[in-house]
Protein backbone atom coordinates (compact mmCIF):
# COMPACT_ATOMS: atom_id res chain seq x y z
CA UNK A 1 0.00 0.00 0.00
CA UNK A 2 1.62 3.57 -1.25
CA UNK A 3 0.47 6.28 1.33
CA UNK A 4 -0.54 9.78 0.38
CA UNK A 5 2.01 12.19 1.68
CA UNK A 6 -0.80 13.40 4.34
CA UNK A 7 -1.02 10.03 5.21
CA UNK A 8 2.66 9.71 5.98
CA UNK A 9 2.37 13.19 8.16
CA UNK A 10 -0.41 11.43 9.85
CA UNK A 11 1.20 8.64 10.95
CA UNK A 12 3.73 10.43 12.38
CA UNK A 13 1.43 12.08 14.63
CA UNK A 14 0.55 8.87 16.40
CA UNK A 15 3.93 7.41 17.35
CA UNK A 16 5.14 8.64 20.57
CA UNK A 17 8.68 9.46 19.38
CA UNK A 18 10.52 11.15 21.90
CA UNK A 19 12.22 14.47 20.70
CA UNK A 20 14.49 16.85 22.85
CA UNK A 21 15.52 20.46 21.56
CA UNK A 22 17.13 22.80 23.39
CA UNK A 23 16.71 20.85 26.78
CA UNK A 24 13.19 20.87 26.57
CA UNK A 25 10.93 18.00 25.00
CA UNK A 26 8.80 18.71 22.23
CA UNK A 27 5.27 17.11 22.28
CA UNK A 28 4.58 18.45 18.95
CA UNK A 29 7.42 18.03 17.01
CA UNK A 30 5.54 17.21 13.79
CA UNK A 31 3.91 20.85 13.40
CA UNK A 32 7.61 22.33 14.74
CA UNK A 33 8.69 25.14 12.40
CA UNK A 34 12.47 23.96 12.62
CA UNK A 35 11.56 20.24 12.44
CA UNK A 36 8.58 21.18 9.52
CA UNK A 37 10.67 21.26 6.33
CA UNK A 38 12.58 18.26 6.96
CA UNK A 39 9.40 16.34 7.36
CA UNK A 40 8.11 18.32 4.07
CA UNK A 41 11.49 16.62 2.59
CA UNK A 42 10.19 13.20 3.03
CA UNK A 43 6.73 13.86 2.39
CA UNK A 44 7.67 14.61 -1.29
CA UNK A 45 8.64 10.85 -1.61
CA UNK A 46 5.73 10.21 -1.03
CA UNK A 47 3.88 12.78 -3.30
CA UNK A 48 5.93 12.06 -6.31
CA UNK A 49 5.20 8.74 -6.38
CA UNK A 50 1.80 9.22 -6.31
CA UNK A 51 2.09 11.54 -9.23
CA UNK A 52 2.37 9.77 -12.76
CA UNK A 53 4.87 12.32 -13.74
CA UNK A 54 7.09 10.44 -11.79
CA UNK A 55 6.06 6.88 -10.78
CA UNK A 56 8.17 5.59 -13.16
CA UNK A 57 11.22 6.32 -10.79
CA UNK A 58 9.56 6.56 -7.29
CA UNK A 59 7.75 3.30 -8.01
CA UNK A 60 8.48 -0.22 -8.48
CA UNK A 61 8.03 -3.55 -8.17
CA UNK A 62 8.65 -5.75 -4.71
CA UNK A 63 10.71 -9.07 -5.65
CA UNK A 64 9.86 -9.65 -2.07
CA UNK A 65 5.29 -9.66 -2.20
CA UNK A 66 5.15 -8.56 -6.32
CA UNK A 67 3.08 -5.26 -5.43
CA UNK A 68 4.24 -1.49 -6.69
CA UNK A 69 5.58 -0.14 -3.72
CA UNK A 70 8.07 2.83 -3.03
CA UNK A 71 11.63 3.01 -4.74
CA UNK A 72 12.71 3.72 -0.91
CA UNK A 73 11.98 0.29 0.06
CA UNK A 74 13.29 -1.96 -2.89
CA UNK A 75 15.94 -4.60 -3.02
CA UNK A 76 17.72 -3.77 -5.96
CA UNK A 77 17.20 -6.58 -8.53
CA UNK A 78 19.47 -5.64 -11.81
CA UNK A 79 21.85 -2.46 -12.70
CA UNK A 80 18.68 -0.45 -14.05
CA UNK A 81 17.69 -0.80 -10.57
CA UNK A 82 20.96 0.50 -9.23
CA UNK A 83 20.65 3.43 -12.04
CA UNK A 84 16.75 4.03 -11.62
CA UNK A 85 18.08 5.01 -7.65
CA UNK A 86 20.05 7.39 -8.48
CA UNK A 87 17.85 9.11 -11.12
CA UNK A 88 14.88 9.14 -7.86
CA UNK A 89 17.23 10.72 -6.15
CA UNK A 90 18.40 13.81 -8.16
CA UNK A 91 14.74 14.10 -8.86
CA UNK A 92 14.07 14.47 -5.01
CA UNK A 93 17.02 16.45 -4.79
CA UNK A 94 15.73 18.70 -7.13
CA UNK A 95 12.23 19.28 -5.96
CA UNK A 96 13.26 20.27 -1.96
CA UNK A 97 17.21 21.52 -2.66
CA UNK A 98 17.33 19.41 0.72
CA UNK A 99 18.22 16.44 1.98
CA UNK A 100 15.40 14.15 1.29
CA UNK A 101 16.96 11.66 4.35
CA UNK A 102 15.04 8.43 3.24
CA UNK A 103 17.55 6.94 1.06
CA UNK A 104 19.68 5.89 4.43
CA UNK A 105 17.04 3.27 4.92
CA UNK A 106 17.59 1.99 0.97
CA UNK A 107 20.76 1.64 1.43
CA UNK A 108 20.26 -0.50 4.91
CA UNK A 109 17.95 -2.92 3.44
CA UNK A 110 19.79 -3.45 0.67
CA UNK A 111 23.29 -4.27 2.93
CA UNK A 112 21.03 -6.12 5.64
CA UNK A 113 19.79 -8.31 3.01
CA UNK A 114 23.14 -9.85 1.18
CA UNK A 115 24.74 -9.67 4.23
CA UNK A 116 22.30 -11.69 6.57
CA UNK A 117 22.28 -14.00 3.41
CA UNK A 118 26.59 -15.32 4.18
CA UNK A 119 26.24 -14.65 7.61
CA UNK A 120 23.24 -17.61 7.95
CA UNK A 121 25.37 -19.56 5.23
CA UNK A 122 28.27 -19.68 7.88
CA UNK A 123 26.22 -19.34 10.86
CA UNK A 124 23.54 -21.53 9.92
CA UNK A 125 21.28 -18.56 11.89
CA UNK A 126 18.02 -16.70 10.88
CA UNK A 127 18.65 -13.60 10.51
CA UNK A 128 17.90 -13.09 6.68
CA UNK A 129 14.49 -14.87 7.09
CA UNK A 130 14.16 -12.87 9.81
CA UNK A 131 15.33 -9.41 7.59
CA UNK A 132 13.17 -10.77 4.87
CA UNK A 133 10.10 -10.69 6.96
CA UNK A 134 10.70 -7.08 8.53
CA UNK A 135 11.07 -5.96 5.13
CA UNK A 136 7.87 -7.06 3.72
CA UNK A 137 5.75 -5.18 6.76
CA UNK A 138 8.56 -2.02 5.59
CA UNK A 139 7.10 -2.38 2.58
CA UNK A 140 3.19 -3.10 3.00
CA UNK A 141 2.92 -0.36 4.97
CA UNK A 142 5.12 2.31 2.79
CA UNK A 143 7.25 2.79 5.98
CA UNK A 144 10.28 5.54 6.48
CA UNK A 145 13.35 3.95 7.86
CA UNK A 146 16.38 5.48 9.77
CA UNK A 147 19.50 3.12 8.97
CA UNK A 148 21.90 4.29 11.95
CA UNK A 149 25.48 3.13 11.34
CA UNK A 150 27.56 5.66 12.68
CA UNK A 151 28.31 5.43 16.82
CA UNK A 152 29.81 8.23 19.12
CA UNK A 153 33.55 6.44 19.12
CA UNK A 154 35.21 8.23 21.27
CA UNK A 155 38.62 7.89 21.58
CA UNK A 156 39.23 6.69 18.06
CA UNK A 157 42.25 5.62 18.68
CA UNK A 158 41.15 2.69 20.80
CA UNK A 159 38.48 -0.62 19.79
CA UNK A 160 34.91 -0.60 21.11
CA UNK A 161 36.03 -2.67 24.12
CA UNK A 162 38.77 -0.71 24.78
CA UNK A 163 36.66 2.45 25.51
CA UNK A 164 36.89 3.98 28.97
CA UNK A 165 32.94 4.19 28.42
CA UNK A 166 30.92 1.24 27.00
CA UNK A 167 28.76 3.11 25.90
CA UNK A 168 30.90 5.04 23.20
CA UNK A 169 29.70 2.23 20.68
CA UNK A 170 26.24 0.69 20.72
CA UNK A 171 26.22 -2.81 22.25
CA UNK A 172 24.22 -5.69 23.77
CA UNK A 173 24.15 -4.99 27.42
CA UNK A 174 22.08 -8.06 27.49
CA UNK A 175 21.20 -11.51 26.39
CA UNK A 176 18.26 -13.06 27.41
CA UNK A 177 16.13 -16.21 25.48
CA UNK A 178 13.64 -13.87 23.44
CA UNK A 179 15.89 -11.18 22.53
CA UNK A 180 18.22 -8.77 23.37
CA UNK A 181 19.16 -5.47 25.39
CA UNK A 182 20.61 -2.54 23.79
CA UNK A 183 22.55 0.26 25.28
CA UNK A 184 24.52 3.04 23.43
CA UNK A 185 23.97 5.87 20.68
CA UNK A 186 24.18 7.24 17.17
CA UNK A 187 25.36 10.12 16.18
CA UNK A 188 24.04 12.69 12.87
CA UNK A 189 21.37 10.73 12.45
CA UNK A 190 19.83 12.05 9.18
CA UNK A 191 15.74 12.00 9.05
CA UNK A 192 15.46 9.98 12.71
CA UNK A 193 13.04 11.80 13.90
CA UNK A 194 10.97 11.60 10.48
CA UNK A 195 11.33 7.68 10.36
CA UNK A 196 8.74 5.09 11.49
CA UNK A 197 11.40 2.62 12.23
CA UNK A 198 15.30 2.27 12.75
CA UNK A 199 17.85 -0.38 11.61
CA UNK A 200 20.82 -0.47 13.03
CA UNK A 201 24.24 -1.38 11.86
CA UNK A 202 27.82 -1.80 13.76
CA UNK A 203 30.01 1.25 12.82
CA UNK A 204 32.77 -0.31 11.47
CA UNK A 205 34.58 -3.79 11.15
CA UNK A 206 35.25 -5.73 14.58
CA UNK A 207 37.77 -8.12 16.26
CA UNK A 208 36.35 -11.18 18.29
CA UNK A 209 36.89 -8.84 21.44
CA UNK A 210 34.40 -5.86 20.08
CA UNK A 211 31.70 -9.37 20.06
CA UNK A 212 29.25 -7.48 21.81
CA UNK A 213 29.30 -4.69 19.51
CA UNK A 214 28.72 -6.65 16.09
CA UNK A 215 24.66 -6.11 15.92
CA UNK A 216 22.52 -5.23 13.71
CA UNK A 217 18.64 -5.29 14.48
CA UNK A 218 15.34 -3.02 14.02
CA UNK A 219 13.15 -1.59 16.16
CA UNK A 220 10.18 1.23 15.88
CA UNK A 221 11.46 4.53 16.42
CA UNK A 222 9.13 4.99 19.14
CA UNK A 223 10.93 1.91 21.35
CA UNK A 224 10.57 2.01 25.32
CA UNK A 225 14.10 3.64 26.12
CA UNK A 226 14.98 5.37 22.79
CA UNK A 227 14.84 9.19 22.26
CA UNK A 228 16.23 11.86 19.80
CA UNK A 229 18.02 15.04 21.10
CA UNK A 230 18.02 17.49 17.73
CA UNK A 231 20.80 18.48 16.09
CA UNK A 232 21.62 22.18 15.74
CA UNK A 233 22.26 23.95 12.06
CA UNK A 234 23.32 27.38 11.24
CA UNK A 235 21.03 30.16 11.17
CA UNK A 236 18.32 27.47 12.32
CA UNK A 237 15.83 29.93 14.52
CA UNK A 238 15.66 32.06 11.80
CA UNK A 239 12.75 29.32 11.09
CA UNK A 240 11.00 30.78 14.73
CA UNK A 241 10.91 34.15 13.88
CA UNK A 242 7.22 35.60 13.06
CA UNK A 243 5.82 35.20 9.64
CA UNK A 244 9.27 34.17 8.83
CA UNK A 245 9.59 33.83 4.85
CA UNK A 246 12.18 35.25 2.61
CA UNK A 247 14.71 35.03 5.37
CA UNK A 248 14.57 31.38 5.35
CA UNK A 249 15.41 31.24 1.56
CA UNK A 250 13.98 27.21 1.83
CA UNK A 251 10.85 27.94 4.00
CA UNK A 252 9.21 24.72 2.82
CA UNK A 253 12.20 22.14 2.82
CA UNK A 254 15.28 21.55 4.62
CA UNK A 255 17.46 18.59 6.50
CA UNK A 256 17.55 16.56 9.97
CA UNK A 257 19.89 15.16 12.15
CA UNK A 258 19.55 14.11 15.57
CA UNK A 259 21.78 12.30 18.38
CA UNK A 260 19.42 9.01 18.63
CA UNK A 261 19.85 7.30 22.36
CA UNK A 262 19.71 3.65 22.94
CA UNK A 263 19.15 3.62 27.17
CA UNK A 264 18.51 0.12 27.21
CA UNK A 265 16.36 -1.05 24.55
CA UNK A 266 14.91 -4.38 24.17
CA UNK A 267 14.85 -5.78 20.67
CA UNK A 268 12.82 -9.06 20.31
CA UNK A 269 14.45 -12.22 18.71
CA UNK A 270 12.86 -11.77 15.47
CA UNK A 271 14.14 -8.21 14.37
CA UNK A 272 17.71 -9.16 15.23
CA UNK A 273 20.07 -9.20 11.90
CA UNK A 274 23.63 -9.63 13.45
CA UNK A 275 24.42 -10.89 17.14
CA UNK A 276 28.19 -11.50 17.87
CA UNK A 277 29.03 -12.72 14.53
CA UNK A 278 32.20 -9.74 14.49
CA UNK A 279 33.82 -11.29 11.08
CA UNK A 280 30.85 -9.97 9.04
CA UNK A 281 30.57 -6.49 10.77
CA UNK A 282 33.15 -5.11 8.11
CA UNK A 283 31.23 -6.44 4.69
CA UNK A 284 27.89 -4.88 6.17
CA UNK A 285 29.63 -1.31 6.73
CA UNK A 286 31.67 -1.62 3.40
CA UNK A 287 28.09 -2.94 1.71
CA UNK A 288 25.89 0.21 3.18
CA UNK A 289 28.72 2.62 2.36
CA UNK A 290 29.06 1.98 -0.68
CA UNK A 291 25.41 1.93 -1.36
CA UNK A 292 25.34 5.41 0.19
CA UNK A 293 28.05 6.62 -1.58
CA UNK A 294 26.39 6.22 -4.87
CA UNK A 295 23.07 7.77 -3.08
CA UNK A 296 25.41 11.09 -3.57
CA UNK A 297 25.81 11.04 -6.66
CA UNK A 298 21.92 11.33 -7.38
CA UNK A 299 20.74 13.64 -4.62
CA UNK A 300 23.54 16.24 -4.76
CA UNK A 301 23.27 16.38 -7.88
CA UNK A 302 19.56 17.34 -7.97
CA UNK A 303 20.35 20.18 -5.15
CA UNK A 304 23.32 21.17 -7.48
CA UNK A 305 20.59 21.56 -10.33
CA UNK A 306 18.90 23.98 -8.05
CA UNK A 307 21.89 26.20 -7.07
CA UNK A 308 23.09 26.74 -10.55
CA UNK A 309 19.31 27.97 -11.72
CA UNK A 310 19.09 29.72 -8.73
CA UNK A 311 22.98 31.13 -9.11
CA UNK A 312 21.73 31.85 -12.82
CA UNK A 313 18.85 33.88 -11.83
CA UNK A 314 20.74 35.44 -9.64
CA UNK A 315 22.84 36.74 -12.62
CA UNK A 316 19.43 37.71 -14.34
CA UNK A 317 18.39 39.85 -11.57
CA UNK A 318 22.07 41.57 -11.22
CA UNK A 319 21.66 42.12 -14.61
CA UNK A 320 24.80 40.86 -15.17
CA UNK A 321 23.73 37.45 -17.22
CA UNK A 322 25.05 38.60 -20.53
CA UNK A 323 29.05 39.11 -18.81
CA UNK A 324 31.07 36.17 -20.52
CA UNK A 325 32.87 35.20 -16.75
CA UNK A 326 29.16 34.65 -15.90
CA UNK A 327 28.66 32.12 -18.59
CA UNK A 328 31.76 30.72 -17.92
CA UNK A 329 30.99 30.00 -14.22
CA UNK A 330 27.68 28.98 -15.06
CA UNK A 331 29.44 25.90 -17.05
CA UNK A 332 32.16 25.14 -14.49
CA UNK A 333 29.33 24.58 -12.36
CA UNK A 334 27.34 22.27 -14.82
CA UNK A 335 30.20 20.42 -15.54
CA UNK A 336 31.02 19.92 -11.89
CA UNK A 337 27.47 18.67 -11.33
CA UNK A 338 27.19 16.30 -14.11
CA UNK A 339 30.66 14.84 -13.63
CA UNK A 340 29.15 13.55 -10.10
CA UNK A 341 26.13 12.31 -11.83
CA UNK A 342 28.39 10.44 -14.07
CA UNK A 343 29.86 8.68 -11.05
CA UNK A 344 26.60 7.92 -9.32
CA UNK A 345 25.13 6.30 -12.70
CA UNK A 346 28.66 4.54 -13.39
CA UNK A 347 29.07 2.45 -10.26
CA UNK A 348 25.33 1.56 -10.86
CA UNK A 349 25.89 0.17 -14.46
CA UNK A 350 29.14 -1.15 -13.39
CA UNK A 351 26.82 -3.26 -11.18
CA UNK A 352 26.78 -6.81 -9.58
CA UNK A 353 24.65 -9.29 -8.19
CA UNK A 354 25.41 -10.52 -4.72
CA UNK A 355 25.36 -14.26 -3.35
CA UNK A 356 21.78 -13.34 -1.83
CA UNK A 357 20.62 -11.85 -5.50
CA UNK A 358 20.09 -8.88 -4.88
CA UNK A 359 22.41 -5.65 -6.78
CA UNK A 360 25.31 -3.99 -5.44
CA UNK A 361 27.44 -1.52 -6.45
CA UNK A 362 30.74 -1.07 -8.16
CA UNK A 363 32.93 -0.20 -5.09
CA UNK A 364 35.85 1.81 -6.39
CA UNK A 365 33.61 3.78 -8.87
CA UNK A 366 31.10 4.14 -6.31
CA UNK A 367 34.30 5.73 -3.63
CA UNK A 368 35.39 7.96 -6.30
CA UNK A 369 32.01 8.96 -6.72
CA UNK A 370 31.41 9.86 -3.25
CA UNK A 371 35.28 11.63 -2.86
CA UNK A 372 34.23 13.83 -5.75
CA UNK A 373 31.19 14.69 -3.83
CA UNK A 374 33.73 15.82 -0.84
CA UNK A 375 35.01 18.53 -3.00
CA UNK A 376 32.78 19.43 -6.37
CA UNK A 377 29.79 20.77 -4.24
CA UNK A 378 32.33 23.48 -2.46
CA UNK A 379 33.17 24.79 -5.61
CA UNK A 380 29.96 24.81 -7.35
CA UNK A 381 28.43 27.39 -4.16
CA UNK A 382 32.07 29.31 -4.38
CA UNK A 383 30.99 30.06 -8.08
CA UNK A 384 27.43 30.09 -6.82
CA UNK A 385 28.36 33.09 -3.86
CA UNK A 386 30.96 34.71 -7.00
CA UNK A 387 28.30 34.83 -8.81
CA UNK A 388 25.50 36.10 -6.69
CA UNK A 389 27.64 38.88 -5.05
CA UNK A 390 28.02 40.05 -1.39
CA UNK A 391 24.40 41.26 -0.97
CA UNK A 392 23.49 37.66 0.01
CA UNK A 393 24.92 37.96 2.98
CA UNK A 394 24.51 41.84 4.07
CA UNK A 395 20.83 42.93 2.80
CA UNK A 396 18.61 44.21 5.38
CA UNK A 397 15.80 41.68 6.51
CA UNK A 398 12.68 40.90 5.03
CA UNK A 399 11.65 42.48 8.18
CA UNK A 400 12.64 46.14 6.66
CA UNK A 401 11.97 45.69 3.17
CA UNK A 402 8.56 45.42 4.54
CA UNK A 403 8.94 48.14 7.56
CA UNK A 404 6.66 50.87 7.20
CA UNK A 405 8.58 53.24 9.29
CA UNK A 406 8.74 56.56 8.02
CA UNK A 407 12.55 57.59 8.40
CA UNK A 408 12.85 59.90 5.25
CA UNK A 409 12.52 63.57 4.97
CA UNK A 410 10.00 63.13 2.18
CA UNK A 411 7.91 60.27 4.37
CA UNK A 412 9.45 57.63 2.83
CA UNK A 413 9.63 54.25 5.27
CA UNK A 414 12.63 52.17 5.85
CA UNK A 415 11.04 50.06 2.67
CA UNK A 416 10.71 52.26 0.56
CA UNK A 417 14.38 52.79 1.00
CA UNK A 418 15.19 49.41 0.81
CA UNK A 419 13.09 48.34 -2.32
CA UNK A 420 14.49 51.60 -3.67
CA UNK A 421 18.58 51.03 -3.15
CA UNK A 422 18.26 46.85 -3.90
CA UNK A 423 16.53 47.23 -7.19
CA UNK A 424 18.58 46.02 -10.06
CA UNK A 425 17.35 44.61 -13.43
CA UNK A 426 14.09 45.46 -14.47
CA UNK A 427 13.05 41.83 -15.05
CA UNK A 428 12.38 41.03 -11.41
CA UNK A 429 11.41 42.98 -8.82
CA UNK A 430 13.43 43.86 -5.90
CA UNK A 431 11.69 40.77 -3.42
CA UNK A 432 12.48 38.47 -6.29
CA UNK A 433 15.79 39.32 -5.89
CA UNK A 434 16.27 39.03 -2.38
CA UNK A 435 13.84 35.75 -2.62
CA UNK A 436 16.61 34.25 -4.73
CA UNK A 437 20.13 35.35 -2.72
CA UNK A 438 18.35 34.58 0.40
CA UNK A 439 17.98 30.58 -1.08
CA UNK A 440 21.90 31.19 -1.89
CA UNK A 441 22.80 32.30 1.44
CA UNK A 442 21.02 29.27 2.91
CA UNK A 443 22.40 27.05 1.03
CA UNK A 444 26.02 28.38 0.67
CA UNK A 445 26.11 28.68 4.46
CA UNK A 446 22.73 28.88 5.87
CA UNK A 447 20.73 25.75 7.42
CA UNK A 448 20.75 24.07 4.31
CA UNK A 449 24.61 24.04 3.79
CA UNK A 450 24.71 21.24 6.64
CA UNK A 451 23.28 18.50 3.86
CA UNK A 452 24.90 20.46 0.83
CA UNK A 453 28.46 21.02 2.12
CA UNK A 454 29.08 19.22 5.39
CA UNK A 455 27.07 16.26 4.96
CA UNK A 456 29.25 16.04 1.20
CA UNK A 457 31.98 15.67 3.59
CA UNK A 458 31.63 13.65 6.02
CA UNK A 459 28.22 11.66 5.04
CA UNK A 460 28.93 8.43 4.31
CA UNK A 461 32.18 8.62 5.26
CA UNK A 462 34.96 11.01 5.31
CA UNK A 463 37.02 11.73 2.50
CA UNK A 464 39.79 9.43 3.92
CA UNK A 465 37.25 6.45 4.67
CA UNK A 466 37.10 6.82 0.47
CA UNK A 467 40.79 6.80 0.27
CA UNK A 468 41.32 3.69 2.04
CA UNK A 469 38.96 2.13 -0.21
CA UNK A 470 40.29 3.74 -3.42
CA UNK A 471 43.62 2.13 -2.54
CA UNK A 472 42.17 -1.62 -1.70
CA UNK A 473 40.32 -1.28 -5.10
CA UNK A 474 42.63 0.45 -7.07
CA UNK A 475 44.51 -2.49 -8.83
CA UNK A 476 47.66 -1.24 -8.90
CA UNK A 477 49.45 -4.07 -9.64
CA UNK A 478 47.67 -4.93 -12.96
CA UNK A 479 48.48 -1.59 -13.49
CA UNK A 480 52.28 -2.37 -12.89
CA UNK A 481 52.08 -4.68 -15.15
CA UNK A 482 50.69 -2.66 -18.17
CA UNK A 483 53.47 -0.33 -17.38
CA UNK A 484 56.03 -3.20 -17.84
CA UNK A 485 54.79 -4.79 -20.66
CA UNK A 486 54.59 -1.45 -22.89
CA UNK A 487 58.10 -0.42 -21.37
CA UNK A 488 59.60 -3.86 -22.40
CA UNK A 489 59.89 -4.77 -18.74
CA UNK A 490 59.75 -8.56 -18.04
CA UNK B 1 -9.71 4.92 -29.84
CA UNK B 2 -8.05 4.72 -26.24
CA UNK B 3 -4.73 6.13 -25.98
CA UNK B 4 -2.49 4.72 -22.68
CA UNK B 5 0.22 7.55 -21.65
CA UNK B 6 3.78 7.21 -19.72
CA UNK B 7 5.83 8.96 -18.39
CA UNK B 8 9.36 8.86 -17.79
CA UNK B 9 10.54 9.38 -14.16
CA UNK B 10 11.64 12.93 -15.15
CA UNK B 11 15.35 12.85 -13.69
CA UNK B 12 15.84 16.02 -15.61
CA UNK B 13 13.64 16.60 -18.00
CA UNK B 14 14.33 19.00 -20.93
CA UNK B 15 10.89 20.07 -21.17
CA UNK B 16 7.93 20.21 -19.43
CA UNK B 17 6.44 16.57 -20.23
CA UNK B 18 2.93 17.68 -18.25
CA UNK B 19 2.35 20.59 -20.42
CA UNK B 20 3.30 18.45 -24.17
CA UNK B 21 0.95 16.10 -22.50
CA UNK B 22 -1.55 18.66 -22.06
CA UNK B 23 -1.17 20.34 -25.74
CA UNK B 24 -1.31 16.70 -27.12
CA UNK B 25 -5.08 16.32 -25.35
CA UNK B 26 -5.94 19.37 -26.48
CA UNK B 27 -5.02 19.33 -30.05
CA UNK B 28 -6.81 15.75 -29.83
CA UNK B 29 -10.13 16.35 -28.08
CA UNK B 30 -11.86 12.81 -29.73
CA UNK B 31 -9.49 10.34 -28.08
CA UNK B 32 -9.24 9.12 -24.80
CA UNK B 33 -6.04 9.51 -23.02
CA UNK B 34 -4.99 7.41 -19.75
CA UNK B 35 -2.21 7.23 -17.44
CA UNK B 36 -1.25 3.65 -18.39
CA UNK B 37 -2.17 0.95 -15.80
CA UNK B 38 -1.33 -2.69 -16.00
CA UNK B 39 -3.79 -4.78 -16.87
CA UNK B 40 -5.63 -2.15 -18.87
CA UNK B 41 -5.97 -2.14 -22.64
CA UNK B 42 -5.42 0.76 -24.60
CA UNK B 43 -5.05 0.88 -28.76
CA UNK B 44 -2.29 2.66 -28.56
CA UNK B 45 0.57 3.95 -26.28
CA UNK B 46 2.69 7.22 -26.01
CA UNK B 47 5.68 6.91 -23.94
CA UNK B 48 6.44 10.83 -23.22
CA UNK B 49 10.43 10.55 -22.08
CA UNK B 50 12.32 13.48 -20.87
CA UNK B 51 15.31 12.99 -22.62
CA UNK B 52 16.78 11.18 -25.79
CA UNK B 53 17.57 8.31 -23.39
CA UNK B 54 13.33 8.04 -23.11
CA UNK B 55 13.96 5.40 -20.05
CA UNK B 56 10.59 4.92 -19.22
CA UNK B 57 9.24 1.07 -18.41
CA UNK B 58 6.73 0.43 -20.90
CA UNK B 59 6.58 -3.69 -21.40
CA UNK B 60 3.86 -4.10 -18.53
CA UNK B 61 1.54 -2.03 -20.65
CA UNK B 62 -1.11 -4.00 -23.27
CA UNK B 63 -1.72 -2.21 -26.51
CA UNK B 64 -2.73 -3.28 -29.73
CA UNK B 65 -1.56 -0.55 -32.77
CA UNK B 66 2.10 0.05 -31.18
CA UNK B 67 3.63 3.01 -29.07
CA UNK B 68 5.36 6.07 -29.78
CA UNK B 69 8.10 7.42 -27.56
CA UNK B 70 8.62 11.20 -27.53
CA UNK B 71 11.75 13.11 -25.82
CA UNK B 72 11.15 16.53 -27.04
CA UNK B 73 8.82 18.89 -27.13
CA UNK B 74 9.28 19.07 -30.84
CA UNK B 75 8.23 15.78 -31.47
CA UNK B 76 4.74 16.56 -30.82
CA UNK B 77 3.62 17.22 -34.40
CA UNK B 78 5.08 13.63 -35.03
CA UNK B 79 3.05 12.13 -32.29
CA UNK B 80 -0.26 14.00 -34.11
CA UNK B 81 0.65 12.29 -36.76
CA UNK B 82 0.55 9.05 -35.37
CA UNK B 83 -2.81 9.14 -33.31
CA UNK B 84 -4.57 10.30 -36.85
CA UNK B 85 -2.69 7.39 -38.44
CA UNK B 86 -3.70 4.80 -35.65
CA UNK B 87 -7.20 6.15 -35.11
CA UNK B 88 -7.75 6.02 -39.41
CA UNK B 89 -6.84 2.19 -39.11
CA UNK B 90 -9.16 1.73 -36.63
CA UNK B 91 -11.97 3.41 -38.05
CA UNK B 92 -11.29 1.63 -41.02
CA UNK B 93 -11.42 -1.93 -39.23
Amino acid sequence: MLMTGEQYIESLRKLNTRVYMFGEKIDNWVDHPMIRPSINCVKMTYDLAQDPQYADLMTVKSNLTGETINRFGHLHQSTEDLRNKVKMQRLCGQKTASCFQRCVGMDAFNAVFSTTYEVDKKYGTKYHENFVNYLKYVQENDLVVDGAMTDPKGDRGAAPHAQEDPDLFLHIKERREDGIIVRGAKCHQTGSINSHEHIIMPTQAMGEDDKDYAVSFACPSDAEGLFMVYGRQSCDTRKLEKDADVDLGNKQFGGQEALVVFDDVFIPNDKIFLCGEYDFAGMLVERFAGYHRQSYGGCKVGVGDVIIGAAALAADYNGAQKASHIKDKLIEMTHLNETLYCCGIACSAEGYPTEAGNYQIDLLLANVCKQNVTRFPYEIVRLAEDIAGGLMVTMPSEADFKSDLKVGKNGETIGDFCNKFFKASPVATTEERMRILRFLENICLGSSAVGYRTESMHGAGSPQAQRIMISRQGNIAAKKELAKAIAGIK
Amino acid sequence: MICGVKFCGGCNPRYDRGKAFEDIKKERPDIEFAIAREGEKYDFLIVIGGCTSCCASHCQYTYEQGLIKMWDREHIDKVLDKLDEVATKIDGK
